[in-house]
């Protein structure tokens, strides 16, 4: 992955928090402390202030395993900016900031379990509220359920 | 052959059950229960093209009180589920249930978490419809399976098959209480 | 039960549950409408209850496994689907492909966009009460689903747009069918506007309802249609063009009031302009194949395999471990006909994605769904929600 140069995104970054991908987008990462600071410097003066999406990673690491990924684009400019940021559980709702991201934050929780903090209404949306556990997570199974073809029921004891 | 055709004898009875089941094959309304891909090609077949309304099922009933053929049009998730046995219940009888699709069959291609493997998990199942999504005219041909079946003989054609054993797992097909 | 007390009498709220099961909210979608008489107070959209676990599916299966699964998200748009995931990883992969396959994918996206918007048109009068455009649609959708079944075998899941390029090529007499479909296709346009846009009853139930301000529609994340409804003019295909968009001559309709009626004039309006840019495609189709040589995406066509050992072992490695990505991420927004879509795909080198998200434009969209239908009356939900076009597969993947 490339550095990409400073001046595109006004010198506001640390040249090697930034990268571009294989897809061309800028990508910032910052720490989850200065997240929100981020999110206000990418919607005001680099004028991503259309948020598309906020999906997480889950990157299996002892410590903050959860990659939070959101994207944003830029009304002015038509192009995309990434920004990135790692967490344990929790992270802040942004939601303050951008009503639109309400749902997306919910689905994170219900299947990522990332908490976050001044959300208005955290609770689950894709599964019903009694569920238990956080499907999305990698240390958790697909749930697959063995299927019943004949040539394997003894392997399954069901020869009859 | 019928349970109750004990209290009718003979050739009125005979008649009457004929009349009956001649009746309720003509006119299976099916309750509105599409839920994804399926259910436009169940609206496919409502369409001119292939118009089930010459079938007798002229009309699509909002109200599972007023239906007595579900036709389940697509996967059926966590969620839905107790919906899906609700509505099932809901239904006077005689009732149907066609399982239309393989996510309604078997959860097709998504084995997961997510979904019920299968609805005859909740519902018992009459006719099963594999592909995905199947043609209008598969599911034609699954309705027209189904009115022969009650043509020979509508009270006992009712959840004519069993709910899958599947692999020993006991089926709990509840119903939604309240 | 909450009361609001009025100078005369106290107001009791009812709570009404609409849904999942409910013929009019296009799929099994469920909304717990908060009634002062007519007129509803709150929208409280709940989903889920068709939520298959997609994404996680998508971290068992190979790359090309899962374009299977895109078919099944947004129904209505299935080559859209493929296409914004086929775009992805073919960043991810530095691919390129050859100039009939992309011309091929304009041309298949948009006759998918139209099958969508006449899908759109059939279901907007029919929820309203208007029973016979829904069957005047259909009858032209049928002719496209036939196109599809042509092309590949399947009405509607084709998967036929891969990673890599297509999944064969389209033979010149089905070519030929198509382009006599799009020459007639404007006169049925026609056909669906006289029916539905002077009709006085139409626009009495879609115009003034379901207001959507601009910055509001922006603030909440939607796109497509429904934004264009409101006076932005944000396209993708305009904006970030793919698939050689740019070099193609069609206009982006936008409404000015952003009522259920400007959305439907968009949409109309966007039907319009998709048949424009089939005709272009059609006329400006280059010969050529129509899958990569990069023989990491694409396998080798058959007879090689006889000739070259190199052919076999692409061929092995492909059909055993699938498609390997180098490690990274791609997201590529293409246009669906209910907004920005695309796929956020992260791969760590091996054959199977670590995680791949959809970005659904429907997920977005219905978040405006309480901010249209508060204030108005219950009457006017189900065009609010007609209005808005939501997809239940992508809303809950």
């Amino acid at each position: 992955m490339a550095v990409e140069p400073v001046a595109p995104l006004g010198g506001l970054f640390e040249p090697e928090l930034v990268s571009i991908g294989a897809d061309g987008i800028p990508t910032v990462s910052v720490p989850l402390a200065e997240l929100l600071d981020t999110i206000a410097k990418v919607r005001g003066p680099l004028q991503h202030s259309r948020f598309v999406d906020v999906t997480a990673v889950d990157r299996l690491s002892r410590e903050n395993r959860f990659e939070l990924v959101y994207l944003f684009y830029s009304m002015e400019l038509r192009s995309w900016l990434r920004l990135k940021t790692r967490t344990d559980r929790e992270a802040p709702s942004i939601t303050a900031l951008v009503p639109g991201a309400n749902w997306f934050e919910r689905e994170l929780y219900d299947l990522f379990g990332i908490e976050f903090q001044g959300h208005p209404e955290l609770r689950r949306i894709m599964l019903p509220d009694d569920w238990q556990g956080h499907p999305l997570r990698r240390t958790e199974p697909l749930g697959a359920e063995p299927v019943d073809f004949t040539v394997t029921r003894k392997v399954y004891g069901h020869d009859d | 052959m019928s349970d109750d055709t004990a209290g009718k004898s003979g050739a009125p009875g005979l008649i009457l059950s004929r009349l009956e089941d001649w009746a309720r094959e003509s006119s299976l309304w099916p309750v509105t229960f599409g839920l994804a891909c399926c259910a436009i090609e169940m609206m496919a077949m409502s369409a001119s093209r292939f118009d089930v309304a010459r079938f007798g099922s002229e009309l699509f009933r909002a109200s599972p009180r007023q239906a007595d053929l579900m036709i389940v049009a697509g996967r059926v998730s966590q969620k839905m589920r107790p919906v899906l046995r609700e509505v099932y219940d809901q239904m006077p009888e005689p009732k149907w249930v066609i399982s239309m699709g393989d996510c309604a069959s078997c959860s097709g291609v998504f084995n997961n978490y997510a979904l019920i493997q299968g609805v005859d998990k909740v519902v018992p199942v009459d006719v099963y419809v594999p592909a995905c999504p199947p043609t209008p005219e598969a599911l034609l041909d699954s309705i027209i399976k189904l009115k022969e079946r009650i043509a020979a003989d509508s009270r006992s054609a009712r959840h004519g098959a069993q709910t899958s054993p599947g692999l020993g797992i006991p089926h709990d097909g509840v119903s939604f209480q309240g | 039960m909450a009361t609001t007390t009025d100078a005369a009498e106290p107001r009791e709220l009812l709570t009404v549950n609409m849904g999942p099961q409910h013929p009019s909210t296009h799929g099994v979608l469920r909304l717990e409408l908060t009634l002062d008489g007519e007129v509803v107070v709150k929208c409280r959209p709940v989903i889920g209850y068709l939520h298959t676990g997609i994404e996680k599916t998508f971290e068992a299966k190979t790359y090309v496994q899962g374009v299977v699964l895109t078919d099944r998200m947004d129904y209505l748009n299935p080559l859209g689907n493929n296409l914004a995931y086929a775009l992805s990883i073919e960043k991810l992969m530095s691919c390129d492909i050859p100039p009939r396959a992309t011309v091929l994918r304009v041309l298949l996206a948009e006759l998918t966009r139209l099958a969508s918007h006449l899908m759109f048109v059939g279901s907007v009068a029919l929820d309203l009460g208007a029973s016979s455009p829904f069957l005047y649609c259909w009858r032209e959708r049928e002719k496209i689903l036939d196109f599809f079944e042509g092309i590949s075998g399947v009405r509607m899941m084709t998967s036929f747009i891969r990673p890599g390029g297509l999944a064969r090529d389209i033979e010149p007499p089905l070519l030929a069918q198509i382009s006599t479909f799009i020459d007639a296709m404007p006169a049925y346009i026609d056909s669906y506007e006289g029916l539905l846009t002077g009709n006085p009853i139409f626009r009495e139930r879609t115009e003034g309802i379901g207001l959507l301000p601009a910055d509001e529609a922006l603030a909440l994340g939607v796109t497509g249609p429904a934004l264009r409804g409101s006076g932005v003019a944000l396209d993708i295909r305009k904006a970030n063009p793919y698939c050689g968009y740019e070099t193609y001559d069609f206009d982006v309709p936008t409404g000015t009031v952003g009522d259920c009626f400007d959305r439907y004039l968009v949409r109309v309006a966007e039907m319009r302009e998709s048949v424009k840019l089939c005709r272009q495609t059609l006329d400006s189709l280059p010969s050529g194949a129509v899958q990569t040589s990069d023989r990491k995406v694409m396998p080798p066509p058959r007879a090689e395999l006889a000739k070259s050992m190199e052919a076999v072992i692409h061929h092995f490695k492909l059909w055993t471990e699938g498609i390997r990505p180098p490690a990274g991420e791609a997201y590529v927004g293409v246009e669906s006909p209910r907004g920005e879509l695309g796929f956020y795909i992260v791969s760590d080198g091996t054959g199977r994605p670590i995680r791949v998200h959809e970005r659904a434009p429907s997920f977005a969209n219905l978040q405006a769904l309480p901010r249209i239908t508060e204030g108005g009356v219950v009457a006017d939900v189900v065009a609010c929600i007609a209005s808005l076009d939501p997809i239940m597969g992508e809303v809950d993947r």
